[in-house]
């Protein structure tokens, strides 16, 4: 899905987190929205998940005015940086979650659902832990069942607010092949957070540099690093 | 070799902290539990049974324990409501309302129990209102259930409370885009969240009110088989110097306490099983 | 597309974590009304009876003997049994939580367990230990020491029902404090009580004013167990709260609710310190710092 972002910005009380910022994301594109901490750059992807609503400017799913959308009709696979997995169900009924909270006519019939869970749950390369409750998993895993969950309700475009932010170095780089591999299979649009340029850099096909809730740059990993358009990019990416 | 019954320290103080604890429980809690469960013993099971085994007896403790347990049924719901409303939004008189909370603790229960049927008697404020539809409230079951649902009301939501501020906005906002409505999320995110502090704040409410006396007493009216709780039979046994039987009832109100404190614990462990900490 | 059509401002949507206006309007109108019915009805219902023949009239029957004799005994309990339990607490939640030994947790249960018996049944132990047909109640009796209907059964009884408040306080936040600052004051050269009076106490201090409050507001306001052992005798084991029952059965409304004021303006004093605690020192106290 091709996402447009027209001069959003944010005030959170007197303080601006986004200035208007425009932006447009190609359909299938796998994008890092990369920068400090206080960039705006969650607050960017909350706005696309329908989780903030924007002070002023519009958002377009293609092409289609979807800034009114709540949260529930927006149909975004979101992730969240504590993962946010419900600890009081299994591994399966996690993912199976928001199958389960369609309405009676649009549920799938029990059986779909349970080949649906574990097709995901072969998706996400842990076939075996349906019955597991989260606190039994590792960190890595947790992400995984995160991720597995978000693509359950067949999610327009994929949002992630710093996916590896919680875990050890070895396994973020396991992590980051894992998120490709997924966003090569399902095709989806997918936008997530971070902080590392490293993480950006190689794993994304489009960067957005951003910096005290202005976009400072947005192109290809290799532009960015040949052409930084301003001294905070250079900085940032330490060219 | 086992473990040490006491390991090495270098605190200071063991011997007079240890001995001032163990003396004063002694005295003060254990001793006298003993001594009632010592005179249930001289008294015999058969005694025992015989004394509790009648119907103003059974009536009375059943009496108790029904209206308790609809009492408790009572602040669970509107506990936990409280609780959420208390936690969650902001407006005008809420720490009044948050502070208010805790008046039934902090009350006594004498001064409750005469309010409250200066209030529902047939000419108090409410009971003149409700004789108006011809309801009577005060020395009926009714009195009893609102002296009740008044001294069980803080404990479920003082439970309740600290565990609505621990639930992290992720979970909701997760649910949420998983496209689950705010009612569903409510009753399967946030109740299973919620159910064991709201269970044990239950099960405390009822313990409370099982045993509870002074609040009761003066709206009730007393009428044996009617409106007469089991404590008041320990009192009226007592003042007759039936000492034998008083200790009979006590002892069933014990341990009736004490199956309710083991059903707390027991809540406490599944929960921590079920839900785990990360 | 042109600049112009993103400028619109949208509509403000409620957040994905909140319940719509009318359902909080609801609530929270519950909440007023529930409050209002259970407890600020029985709260300003205790001072309009108490005044209902006017001011005077209610202070002159604070002004009796039986009020004055009853306000006496309260006064005299509360001053032995708290500083007795808050000694206790400090010594029980100091054992508990400098020392490591067998049986902890069952300790603390059996602390705890006041809390779980009826205040009746608490009485009723108190009698059946102490009372005269007892081996240690008639022993005690026959030596002119009288423990059931006086003064020693009514502070018994006070103390039992009000044991766990000052230990179950201060054992959270002593177990959150650690050992170490003890620690360094021993390696220092402090003695015991020097550790004691310098580093524990002035850590723990709110925290035990705070039991102390909540253990006081019981002792003076406990009726259920008083009840069975004082034998309700007037102008020597009538405390306030037996006391407000016999006037109020001899039909002495005002009488009854004047007293029952009294213990009213100490319950709402109470709450007001509590609250000033809970907001000032929330950080040391363990009822306000579980979230």
């Amino acid at each position: 899905m091709h996402i447009e972002i027209g001069e959003i910005s944010k005030q959170f009380g007197t303080t601006a987190a986004l200035l208007p910022v425009s932006l447009a994301i190609p359909s299938g594109a796998l994008v890092a929205l990369l920068g400090p901490s206080g960039s705006g750059k969650t607050t960017l992807l909350r706005i696309l998940g329908g989780l903030e609503f924007p002070t002023a400017g519009r958002v377009l799913f293609d092409g289609a005015d979807a800034t009114n959308l709540t949260v529930q009709e927006r149909r975004a696979g979101f992730v969240f940086q504590s993962y946010a997995l419900f600890r009081h169900m299994t591994v399966f009924d996690n993912i199976a979650y928001g199958l389960n909270a369609r309405p009676r006519a649009q549920r799938p019939p029990r059986d779909e659902m349970a080949r649906r869970v574990t097709k995901l749950l072969e998706l996400i390369q842990l076939p075996d832990i349906g019955a597991r409750y989260p606190s039994q998993l590792s960190g890595g895993q947790r992400q995984r069942v995160a991720l597995a969950r978000a693509l359950a309700i067949e999610p327009r475009m994929l949002l992630l607010d710093e996916p590896f932010g919680a875990l050890d170095a070895k396994v973020r780089k396991e992590l980051r092949q894992g998120l490709r591999d997924i966003h090569d299979t399902t095709g989806l649009t997918t936008v997530f957070v971070t902080h590392d340029q490293d993480e950006a850099m190689e794993l994304a096909d489009l960067v957005v540099v951003m910096s005290m809730g202005k976009i400072e740059q947005v192109g290809k990993p290799a532009d960015i690093r040949a052409r930084p358009a301003t001294p905070f990019v250079r900085e940032f990416i330490g060219v | 070799m086992g473990r040490p019954f006491i390991h090495r320290s270098s605190m200071p103080g063991l011997g007079l902290s240890m001995g001032i604890t163990l003396t004063m429980l002694s005295l003060i809690v254990l001793l006298p539990i003993g001594a009632l469960l010592l005179k249930g013993a001289n008294y015999g099971l058969a005694g025992m049974w015989e004394t509790v085994n009648r119907e103003r007896v059974w009536t009375a403790l059943f009496l108790s324990f029904r209206l308790s347990l609809f009492a408790a049924v009572f602040n669970l719901v509107f506990g936990v409501l409280l609780a959420w409303v208390l936690v969650r939004y902001q407006f005008w008189g809420r720490r009044i309302l948050d502070a208010a909370v805790d008046l039934p603790f902090a009350l006594p229960t004498a001064v409750a129990g005469i309010s409250l049927t200066a209030l529902y008697a047939p000419r108090g404020f409410f009971g003149q209102m409700a004789a108006e539809i011809g309801w009577k409230i005060a020395y009926t079951q009714w009195g009893i259930f609102i002296a009740l649902v008044f001294v069980g009301l803080p404990f479920v939501t003082r439970t309740v409370q600290p565990v609505i501020e621990e639930i992290e906005r992720e979970v909701e906002e997760a649910s949420a885009t998983l496209g689950a409505s705010r009612l569903y999320t409510l009753r399967h995110v946030i109740w299973p969240m919620l159910t064991p502090a709201a269970l044990t704040g239950f099960a405390l409410a009822l313990a409370r009110a099982v045993g509870e006396y002074g609040s009761v007493i003066f709206i009730a009216g007393n009428i044996p088989l009617v409106t007469e709780i089991a404590p008041l039979l320990i009192i009226i046994q007592l003042e007759e110097f039936n000492y034998d039987a008083a200790a009979a009832i006590g002892i069933a109100m014990l341990l009736i306490s004490f199956a309710m404190l083991l059903v707390i614990n027991l809540i406490q462990v599944w929960s921590r099983r079920r839900i785990g900490y990360v | 597309m042109s600049n112009t059509s993103f400028t619109g401002s949208p509509t403000r949507f409620r957040s994905a974590t909140e319940e719509s206006a009318a359902a909080r309007l609801v609530m929270i109108v519950f909440a007023f009304v529930g409050l209002t019915i259970l407890v600020f009805a029985p709260l300003v219902a205790v001072f309009v009876v108490a005044l209902a023949d006017g001011v005077v009239a209610s202070l002159k029957s604070l002004a009796t003997r039986d009020a004055r004799d009853a306000i006496r005994l309260t006064l005299t309990i509360a001053a032995i049994s708290v500083p007795l339990n808050a000694i206790f607490g400090v010594a029980a939640a100091w054992f508990i939580t400098k020392f490591d030994f067998r049986g902890k947790a069952f300790l603390i249960t059996l602390i705890d367990l006041p809390f779980s018996v009826s205040l009746v049944v608490a009485g009723l132990c108190i009698v059946l230990m102490f009372g005269t047909n007892s081996f240690v109640g008639g022993w005690l009796v026959a030596n002119g020491y009288p423990i059931v209907f006086a003064l020693p059964g009514i502070i018994l009884a006070t103390m039992f029902v009000t044991f766990p408040f000052v230990a179950r306080e201060l054992i959270p936040v002593m177990i959150e404090q650690g050992r170490a600052e003890e620690e360094a004051a021993l390696t220092l050269g402090a003695s015991g009580w020097r550790v004691f009076f310098t580093v524990t106490l002035p850590n723990i201090r709110w925290a035990l004013l705070y039991g102390v409050l909540l253990c006081n507001a019981r002792a003076m306001g406990e009726f259920g167990a008083v009840a069975v052992v004082s034998g309700k005798i007037r102008g020597q084991t009538a405390t306030m709260p037996t006391t407000i029952e016999m006037l109020y059965q001899e039909y002495l409304s005002v009488a009854a609710f004047s007293l029952a004021a009294v213990l009213a303006m100490l319950a709402l004093v109470t709450l007001l310190l509590k609250t000033a605690l809970e907001i000032r020192h929330a950080d040391q106290l363990a009822t306000t710092r579980r979230a």
